[in-house]
């Protein structure tokens, strides 16, 4: 990780729903650890992935971040400074996002040019001359030529298109964080390769600092520079993109990944940690991933694991890699080099 | 549930996906429908009076005419022998030049009196329908899109009025405010006070839902203001049911305000101060007068049939709205139209998709003595469309295939390639308006277990009770959507023991149990969660559930639609990992469908590549990978970002899918297409083997004389496999 301040930096962010348990008048109201202190870090000109299960909490730290939902505990702070409270225009300015479905996140019945023109004119960009500024930022996103859309309604455009429309929308505001939630994953296959690298693009040539939300591994490691891996509302691990995927060093990443489509394994993926992430409303003690875990200890029942740096910009949050002696443990000294073990089995 | 042939029929819905229906339909297409139009013609000589009656009103409404004033009737109780000087009733007037429709008792014009009275009771109509339209838009939009305690109070109110029935809390507002009826604006507005609190109620609902959709969040995060974004996001999504609430309310206002008049609480319009003419009132005079014992019937009738005329007319445009809010019933009433029309009888395309047109029968493969292993489902020029005549698109066009005993055949496309098209079209479970226009499926028996059917089945050619007997039992399908498919009412044992009591009546009770859980434990779950219900299982179990479920009955083939795309990757792995160890021991072939070819790959024996309704290569899986030599597949094998090595910038495939609706000359693919000749662009490639190999490919390239470029000549690594069998 570099010294620089982050663009935008979420602290311990903790995120709680309640929902209701029981019917009528006995309901009782319990909290869902959507989101449990969870610290990311967007750098300018850099893509951060957070990777996870549907329910691991990726979007709802997306929405922390873009300030949609407020959090119970845990901060945000835009270059190094607190965040403002609430939603203001000033912060729609910076952090933009884009939503999953480009089939729901534009209106129907308003015309492209309405969603271009109005961030436009909320935050004074276009500066008198709107439909310039509305087919600059057609181009950008590559919807060429730019009067060909600017009339047309959502549904007149393929999936893709749409996805494209929508990043312009996000772009509009000149911003300098932009949220992506699952942006290909509504795409067909051999568009989601193009919205990929639009937003590779915008991170190189515009330095725009990236979350990209997904649980697609692999595209992950094709367009992040840091990956960050959630599971049950917990950050597990974090690492750049290629040293995650080659030497995972939680478990729960090491089942993401032999779990994920390789075409180019030759032998069927074995799986270790079958089953299903834990209840959100009363989530496993100690490590959220211990139910699972084929490594699991008894200090993995009873307390929350710290985060350990495993190698340099690589974080793992696991008792595997505490030292034995300061783990307190003394009967579990064969696992004191787990890590080995698990990158052989990943390169096999 | 009994899963059964016909429950089953209607899960599937195939085909292009459903567009999103508001602004395809456009509003410009409403007045298309008949029952709009017969709707506004009837409405339309209503508006002209309500705008200029009064001044085509030959006389004043409340003029007498003392020219025809002809005394004649003797009001019973008067006159000579009682003691009472006679009273006489006149006689009103039948219609004659002087008056069209005739007069009243008081010798009142009665066309100008209806003429007067249009105007009035449109008037209340549309301004009592506008105001409470108003209130319902205010209560209902503020309601549903800043809820929380905002929500509970107004939702409160609205509560109220719609709990306080309106025609007698009208009656009481009308006697309380006596002079209400000499004032349209005061009449309008106490009907529209019982009136808005329905519309209310379903704006709220409607507003709800839009307010969670993306689109909304994404104005919020751009920093729009909530006026602004009700005003100008969410409000023209509600334009449809406002205009249909309107409406309706327009009819209730006037029901209403005849209703109050007629019941004499609109005020007279000769008293003081003087009420209006409207339709109620001069009802009301008529009966009031003895125009029906009478006889009088041009006095009575032309009013009558103004409030029967005008509701017919509004109720028919709020119909025709209402099918356009709600698209399934238009469709359901077009489809019908076009599939008569078409020569189908709906009665065939329930549970069974249609067959029309020739087909030539292609003797099976065993008999052209074509050495292709053990084949149990083969389909030779299958050709499905959507919709009739011109207006069909074709999803599946002449399509091959060929499913072997015991293996897994993987299907892979994008949204919109026919795949799931062409699967459910084999045995015609796709629902209207698909139709089978051309080609051969044959089913070639062997029970495994049970007392299926023995012998080679035409699917194509079979009726309902063949299909029957062959669905489910020896052919079962699912779905990605399938997990949804359990009955939330039932625990997920009753749902086994019904399907097993049905199909299996041999079984006893216990044999049912002990063969529920046996499944369950195939599909790795505890035997004890027969006791639960499908809610109280994850995603991932219940649609482990339903592939229990599907292999209970033993099929020889599963058709395996998307099953495992909407599950996490976890999941989904193990659930593969069961359904190969299934396919081992129990010996099915399975038709696996995905977009994902990166799955397929690992996962099955052959694959065959889809693009816009047409198969375009088929290989063994791992040829077909390692050695592409169609353009498509060779990109969209480059579509799957690697999980080892260098990483690399990648390109995908340029352009859009293609819309089945509007596809190019040629081969479907040529606008995307690197390598793309001047024939692509003529001339549709056909599948066909190369080179003497197993595989096939429907490409110009691999024709003639064509260069073939080097990222489609691989070596094939499955040749040298596929010749040794």
């Amino acid at each position: 990780m570099n010294a620089e301040t982050p663009v935008l930096e979420g602290r311990d962010l903790t995120k709680y729903f309640w929902v209701k348990q029981g019917r009528g008048p006995l309901a009782r109201r319990v909290p869902v650890h959507a989101v449990d202190r969870v610290s990311v870090r967007l750098d300018a000109g850099k893509v951060t992935a957070v990777v996870g299960e549907s329910g691991a909490g990726k979007t709802t730290v997306a929405r922390l971040l873009a300030k949609i939902i407020k959090p119970d505990e845990g901060e945000v702070l835009l270059d190094g400074r607190p965040a403002p409270r609430g939603r203001p225009r000033s912060y729609a300015a910076q952090v933009q996002m884009v939503f999953q479905d480009p089939f729901a996140s534009l209106n129907p019945v308003r015309r492209i040019r309405h969603h271009l023109v109005r961030p436009l004119e909320i935050h004074h960009m276009a500066g008198g001359n709107l439909d310039a500024a509305v087919a600059e930022l057609l181009r950008r996103v590559a919807l060429n030529p730019p009067e060909n859309f600017t009339g047309k309604f959502p549904h007149e455009l393929s999936g893709g298109q749409r996805q494209r429309v929508a990043i312009a929308r996000a772009l509009a505001v000149r911003p300098r964080v932009l949220m992506a939630d699952e942006p290909v994953s509504m795409l067909d296959v051999s568009i989601r390769l193009g919205v990929l690298n639009l937003l590779a693009e915008l991170r190189d040539e515009e330095r725009l600092a990236i979350l990209y939300v997904t649980h697609d591994i692999a595209s992950a490691r094709y367009l992040a520079d840091t990956i960050v891996v959630m599971y049950a509302g917990q950050l597990v691990e974090s690492a750049p993109s290629a040293t995650l995927t080659d030497s995972p060093a939680h478990p729960y990443t090491q089942l993401l990944l032999s779990a994920a489509p390789d075409p180019d394994r030759l032998t069927p993926p074995h799986l270790e940690g079958r089953g299903a992430p834990p209840s959100l409303s009363a989530p496993p003690s100690g490590c959220r991933f211990h139910p699972r875990c084929p490594f699991v200890m008894d200090i993995c029942k009873r307390e929350v694991p710290p985060s350990i740096a495993v190698s340099p910009g690589h974080v793992a949050a696991c008792w595997l890699h505490v030292n034995p002696t300061e783990r307190g443990v003394s009967e579990d000294g064969v696992l004191a080099t787990p890590s080995a073990s698990m990158e052989n089995e990943i390169k096999r | 549930m009994t899963i059964d042939s016909t429950s089953l029929a209607q899960a599937p819905v195939a085909g292009p996906a459903p567009k999103p229906m508001l602004p395809k339909v456009g509003i410009l297409r409403l007045p298309r429908s008949p029952k709009v139009i017969a709707g506004l013609a009837l409405l339309a000589p209503f508006a002209v009076v309500a705008v200029i009656g009064r001044w085509m009103a030959p006389y004043s409404p409340n003029a007498t005419d003392p020219q025809n004033w002809v005394q004649h009737v003797l009001v019973p109780g008067t006159g000579p022998g009682t003691g009472i000087p006679p009273n006489y009733y006149p006689l009103p007037l039948p219609p004659s030049a002087a008056h069209w429709l005739g007069t009243t008792v008081f010798a009142q014009d009665v066309l100008s009196q209806v003429l007067a009275s249009t105007q009035a009771t449109m008037f209340v109509g549309l301004l009592a329908a506008a105001i409470a339209t108003v209130l319902s838009i205010l209560f209902g939009v503020s309601a549903g899109y800043f809820g929380g305690n905002a929500d509970e109070v107004l939702s409160l109110i609205s509560n109220v009025f719609l709990a306080i029935p309106g025609l007698p809390l009208l009656i009481v507002l009308a006697d309380y405010v006596p002079s209400a009826g000499s004032s349209i604006l005061l009449v309008a507005f106490i009907i529209a006070v019982t009136a808005w609190a329905y519309s209310s109620r379903v704006l709220r609902a409607q507003t709800l839902s839009l307010r969670n959709r993306d689109f909304v969040e994404a104005a919020r995060v751009t920093g729009e203001g909530r006026l602004r974004i009700i005003v100008a996001e969410i409000l023209p999504n509600l334009v449809p049911i406002v205009a249909a609430s309107f409406l309706f309310t327009t009819l209730y206002a006037i029901y209403a305000y005849v209703a109050i008049s007629f019941l004499g609480l609109g005020g007279s319009p000769t008293s003081s101060p003087a009420g209006l003419w409207n339709w109620g009132e001069m009802l009301r005079e008529g009966f009031a007068n003895n125009a029906i014992r009478g006889g009088w019937w041009w006095w009575w009738a032309p009013p009558g049939l103004c409030v029967a005329l005008l509701g017919t007319g509004l109720a028919l445009v709020n119909f025709g709205i209402d099918e356009f809010i709600n698209p399934r019933l238009r469709v359901a009433g077009l489809t019908r139209k076009a599939a008569k029309k078409a020569g189908i009888t709906s009665h065939a395309t329930l549970g069974m998709t249609p067959v029309v047109g020739n087909r030539p029968a292609v003797p099976s493969l065993a008999a052209r003595s074509q050495n292709v292993g053990d084949p149990v489902l083969e389909i030779h020029g299958l050709s499905v469309d959507y919709g009739y005549g011109d207006e069909a698109v074709h999803a599946v066009v002449d399509c091959d295939l060929v499913l072997r005993r015991g293996k897994v055949l993987g299907l892979a496309g994008e949204s919109g390639s026919g795949k799931s098209t062409l699967a459910l079209a084999a045995i015609r479970l796709l629902r209207s308006p698909a139709v089978i226009t051309g080609g051969q499926v044959l089913f070639h028996s062997k029970p495994i277990g049970g007392d299926g059917p023995r012998g080679t089945i035409d699917m194509l050619a079979s009726d309902k009770e063949e299909l029957r007997s062959v669905r489910w039992s020896e052919i079962s399908v699912v779905l990605q959507s399938s997990m949804n498919a359990l009955n939330p009412v039932i625990t997920i044992g009753a749902q086994f023991d019904d399907l097993l009591r049905v199909h299996r009546p041999q079984l006893s009770r216990a044999a049912r149990l002990e063969r529920s859980g046996e499944l369950l434990d195939m599909v790795g779950i505890n035997a004890d969660r027969l006791r639960s219900y499908p809610h109280e299982l994850s995603g991932g179990m219940r649609q482990r559930a339903m592939i229990a479920l599907a292999l209970a009955l033993e099929p020889q083939v599963m058709i395996l639609d998307e099953p495992t795309t909407a599950l996490d990757v976890v999941t989904q792995r193990e659930i593969l990992e069961e359904l190969i160890g299934l396919r081992d021991r129990l010996g099915f072939a399975a038709l696996f469908i995905t977009h994902d070819l990166s799955l397929l790959v690992e996962l099955a024996d052959e694959i065959a590549v889809m693009y816009a309704g047409r198969l375009m290569e088929r290989a063994p899986a791992a040829s077909l990978f390692n050695a592409p030599r169609l353009p498509y597949t060779y990109g969209l094998i480059h579509c799957f970002p690697p999980m080892h090595g260098k990483r690399e910038r990648m390109q995908g495939i340029p352009g859009s899918p293609p819309d089945l609706s509007a596809l190019p000359q040629g081969c479907a693919f040529h606008s995307r297409c690197a390598w793309a000749m001047e024939q692509c662009r003529h001339d549709v490639p056909q599948l066909a083997p190369l080179n003497g190999s197993a595989r096939e490919v429907a490409c110009w390239l691999h024709r003639g004389d064509a260069k073939v470029p080097a990222e489609l000549a691989r070596p094939d690594p499955g040749v040298a496999e596929v010749h040794a069998r």
